[in-house]
């Protein structure tokens, strides 16, 4: 097994060359997480609870029932890269929200209408890629900031889903929500060795491979890294680091739809109309790809992280009345924490000159 | 169809959600001048307009509510200024955070004091000068007029003076104006502090002037709608005053239009109420895609000052 061999010296050999960066980005994402904590501690304090009781609800009953949490995390994997990429081309795309609503409804009507899952996915995708690279040619040919853009597509995306799942499309039988998708167009979820793993949770997983495969290891990708680095370096290796935005934005909105049909599919099977079940997840997913250091591995797992806290957070308010929003603000900590590295930096060469100094 | 009646009511309309705007634009102006970009204009909004609303309830003083409301925002001015110019953070992820750290926060301390999850009791609130006119009655809110002045002073300040040119020293480049004697770092968080104070001004409004509660979705998206206002206004004071009445007024007619559309045809809309609200938004993508023409923007925006 020569190559098999290689592989892994090589594999241990770029680990080795980058174990100090990668020793520093878990450093930055504990601190973060702490400095999260700690703040949350203090405000639950102030506001009369009991911080630690808190935290043993949130951690104790976020966690335990592993396929559920596996399954609210699948659409959060798919937000937070479709905040990555762009970011890793230098855009920052926050209209994963509205790109997921785009894929959530496509994916319900094209579900509801033909019955047919895989079309479904496929037209949720092209449906959020769409409005991706809306964005993306609004910034690249009128120059217009992709925020402003972003934020107000998710408004009008919003009220326009609201207006669809109230009126055309609503369920005559069950008002408060859309008409539904039928069982054979449902994702199942599998029995993996005592664990119910959610059919649509593997498909997420496996569109965060593709993804990680195709921003590290194709040239697309390496262009898109270039040109968010520094877009002159790309102009000057004759990359377009414009192309670049768009590519990103497509994937991104793409990932963002894929998430909101899997979302549908496997898991809500309607959307109802206080749109309860859809709101949110592009905004977390955008702290969830920055705590995964927009790397679609990362983000995996700090969205599995997130989304134990989403679910800790409901059983925080269902058995010590405390606010469910906790979890709004410890990730707004959390990711005002992440902003700073460059302080973690100077805190350790502080700590490190003092060392020699003594 | 359309009476005389209708325009005073849309232009009150129009004047009254003009003002958060226009005093975030003006804020967020001076703010960028200086080479930091705060993109939590949203949750300064959220955040001051619920404390506003805090205060109002326990003291009964709006007036005091507007206060505190407005120091709240000077405050998330100095976080966020700190994070900009001392700590070199990453100035739109710090934004991004401080938008949902201050939805949070605000929710949760509603829970706590009210355990309500959607909006707050009803506050007092300050009053608006009327005036009778077309059979109906022009609401003019007094700071709307403080508005157009404080916008009017800002551009005279930013171009004609000193202190203003220091500032925008900073926005275009940093070592040149630290050469010149100016200490970048302090004058980007005074900067910052100034714009969020006028940001939280503008959120204590919305609740203690205007709507007389805090809701879940207060801010709506006008902390963005201000972010696009600076960009159309080329970051020119008195073009936010045009932006900010433009933006005021498809506001208003979102609320307009689905009354008055109901009255004529003598029809019940229900979840058409939904597409009307999209207007204001709408509006502000066609016109920040269509009518805005190329801008300049200070040339160091969003990156931090880093000495060698």
């Amino acid at each position: 097994m020569p190559s098999k061999n290689r592989l892994f010296q090589k594999l241990r050999a770029r680990f080795k060359a980058r174990a100090q960066d990668y020793g520093m980005a878990a450093l930055e994402v504990f601190l973060s997480a702490a400095i999260g904590f700690l703040a949350g501690a203090i405000a639950l304090l102030v506001l009369g609870y009991d911080p630690l009781k808190v935290y043993e609800v949130l951690f104790s009953w976020g966690y335990t029932d592993v396929g559920y949490l596996l399954l609210k995390s699948t659409p959060l994997i798919l937000t937070a890269i479709a905040f990555s990429i762009p970011a890793l081309a230098g855009v920052f795309n926050i209209g994963g929200e509205s790109q997921l609503y785009v894929g959530a409804l496509l994916g319900l009507l094209v579900a509801y209408y033909i019955h047919n899952a895989p079309l479904a996915i496929i037209v949720a995708i092209l449906g959020g890629a769409g409005l991706g690279l809306f964005i993306a040619l609004l910034r690249v040919y009128r120059g217009i900031n992709e925020v402003i853009t972003a934020i107000m597509v998710n408004w009008i995306m919003y009220w326009l889903l609201a207006y669809l799942v109230t009126g055309p499309f609503n369920n005559p039988k069950l008002p408060q929500q859309s008409v539904p998708v039928p069982k054979s167009a449902q994702i199942p979820v599998f029995n993996i060795g005592g664990v119910n793993i959610a059919g649509s949770f593997i498909l997420a997983v496996i569109g965060a491979l593709v993804i990680y495969y195709i921003v590290f290891y194709t040239e697309t990708g390496y262009i898109m890294r270039v040109s968010g680095l520094s877009p002159a370096t790309a102009k000057y290796a004759g990359f377009s680091p414009e192309k670049a935005i768009l590519t990103s934005m497509l994937i991104g909105g793409a990932a963002a739809g894929f998430g909101g049909a899997l979302l549908v599919l496997g898991d809500v099977h309607s959307i109802d109309t206080t749109l309860s079940a859809v709101y949110g997840l592009g905004f977390t997913g955008i702290g969830i790809g920055l705590l995964g250091r927009n790397n679609p591995i990362g983000i995996i797992f700090a969205a599995i992280f997130f989304s134990g806290l989403l679910i800790g957070g409901q059983y925080v308010e269902l058995f010590l009345n405390a606010p469910p929003n906790l979890s709004d603000f410890l990730i707004g900590v959390i990711v005002i924490a992440l902003s700073i590295p460059y302080a973690y930096r100077f805190i350790i060469s502080w700590i490190k000159r003092r060392r020699m100094a003594k | 169809m359309i009476t005389g009646a209708d325009i005073v009511n849309l232009l009150s309309s129009t004047l009254i959600s003009m003002v958060p705007i226009l005093l975030a634009s003006v804020g967020e102006i001076i703010t960028e001048k200086s080479g930091v970009v705060n993109i939590g204009l949203e949750g300064i909004f959220i955040i001051s307009s619920f404390a506003a609303t805090v205060v109002a309830y326990y003291t009964g003083d709006p007036l005091l509510a507007l206060f505190v409301g407005t120091l709240v925002g000077s405050l998330s001015g100095l976080l966020h200024g700190v994070i900009s110019a001392y700590l070199n953070g990453d100035q739109i992820i710090a934004g991004v955070g401080f938008n949902s750290f201050s939805y949070g926060l605000a929710l949760m301390i509603m829970v706590a004091l009210w355990q309500s999850y959607g909006s707050s009791p009803t506050v007092k609130t300050l009053p608006m000068i009327l005036i009778p006119m077309a059979g109906t009655t022009l609401y003019i809110p007094p700071l709307a007029i403080a508005a157009f002045i404080i916008a009017i002073l800002v551009h005279y300040w930013l171009n004609k003076t000193r202190s203003g040119l220091k500032v925008r020293a900073c926005g275009e480049d940093p070592r040149s104006a630290e050469s010149m004697g100016i200490n970048v770092r302090r004058t980007r968080l005074y900067a910052t502090i100034l714009g969020a104070t006028l940001t939280g001004l503008g959120g204590a409004y919305l609740t203690v002037w205007w709507i007389g509660q805090f809701t879940k979705f207060i801010s709506a998206g006008r902390g963005f709608i201000a972010l696009a206002n600076v960009a159309f206004s080329n970051w020119n004071p008195l073009l936010a005053i045009l932006g900010a009445l433009i933006f005021g007024f498809f506001s208003a007619l979102s609320i307009f239009l689905p009354l008055k559309l109901q009255q004529i045809y003598h029809v019940q809309y229900t979840a058409q109420i939904y597409l009307f609200n999209t207007i204001p938004y709408i509006a502000t993508l066609v016109i920040v895609a269509f009518i805005m023409k190329r801008v300049r923007m200070p040339r160091v925006l969003g990156k931090p000052y880093i000495k060698e």
